[in-house]
């Protein structure tokens, strides 16, 4: 998978791209919804628990499709509300377009209430990356979070 | 883990009614002689004639302003079928029960205005299916918080539960 670079809230960039020896764990999703990427999220946090100190070498990694809602302080907020480890990121368009091109991930819009404003459709797989930067695995949603553990066990 | 259990009472004047199960075996000496007649028993060894039970709930935790789910199993007691058709809480905005559905790798919501529960039957919400979305929070919902959800159905009546916000 190629590297892609984000902007964090301090200014400071993330190269969302591979690191040897570091497996990358990347979902993408966003913070208004309130079923299918929280319980990614808090499967994360089971996985993290499952692999003990192992999971230090994990990057666990959530990236918004809703950029537009969701800028990258709140990515960040919302990724450490699981694990203070977890990253969220949160890029500019053209970013966004390139890193969901570069896994294959579509989003759209939907028609939502005046409270919710708009929905969005999106990907739902989690995908798994080596240290290489090859992706290894993808689970899609649904999948025990017992299979990611297991995997990234193999991989470390 | 806090039980929770609620029954609803099908007399529109006497409104949502919640009951942890020691003050119920409190109220029901004093409650038998008005209500027998429309309102069942809630406990597990005596399951409601009539009305609604809710348990299994639980919501997730959300900062303030934001938005999170919540899920619950309701019983509809009646011999005849009944809507969920709204909910409320006290924490959000808005709440809005949807239905997630997943296929082939896309995952989309689709809002549920009413969803029947057929007589003596039970409608389970869980992850990757309904859930309520609690909109806009007033507040932040953090681990072992507890928070107030009505849940409004077509015969009029209404429950109000406590839902404990928990990570899974």
């Amino acid at each position: 998978m190629p590297p892609v670079s984000f902007v964090l809230p301090d200014s400071s960039s993330y190269a969302l791209g591979p690191v040897p020896g570091r497996p990358l764990v990347v979902f993408f999703g966003y913070t208004h919804c309130p079923d299918v990427c929280p319980t990614t999220l808090a499967d994360w946090k089971r996985v993290k628990a499952q692999l003990g100190r192992d999971a230090e070498q994990v990057r666990f990694v959530f990236v918004t499709v809703d950029p537009e809602r969701d800028t990258p302080e709140v990515a960040r907020r919302y990724a450490r509300q699981y694990d203070s480890t977890f990253v969220g990121l949160s890029g500019d368009a053209p970013t966004t377009a390139r890193i969901m091109e570069a896994y294959g991930v579509a989003a759209a819009r939907e028609e939502g209430s005046a409270a919710s404003g708009y929905l969005v459709s999106h990907s739902s797989q989690v995908f798994l990356v080596n240290g290489d930067g090859n992706l290894v695995a993808l689970y899609p949603f649904g999948t025990r979070w017992e299979a990611l553990a297991a995997d990234l066990a193999r991989l470390l | 883990m806090v039980s929770f259990c609620s029954c609803s009472s099908r007399v529109p004047s006497r409104g949502a009614a919640d009951f942890s199960m020691s003050a119920l075996r409190s109220k029901v000496s004093l409650l038998t002689a008005v209500l027998l007649p429309v309102v069942g028993a809630c406990a597990t060894a005596d399951p409601p004639r009539t009305g609604r039970v809710v348990s299994s709930a639980w919501a997730r935790p959300a900062d303030s302003g934001a938005t999170s789910g919540a899920y619950l199993t309701i019983i509809n007691a009646d011999s005849s079928s009944v809507e969920l058709v709204g909910a409320s809480s006290a924490v959000a905005l808005a709440a809005e029960v949807h239905e997630t559905m997943t296929h082939e790798g896309m995952s989309h919501m689709m809002a549920r205005t009413a969803v029947a529960i057929a007589p003596r039957d039970s409608l389970v919400m869980k992850s990757g299916g309904l859930h309520i979305m609690l909109l806009q929070l007033t507040r932040p919902l953090a681990v072992g918080d507890t928070i107030p959800l009505t849940l409004r159905f077509s015969a009029g009546d209404s429950v109000m539960v406590n839902v404990p916000v928990r990570d899974f």
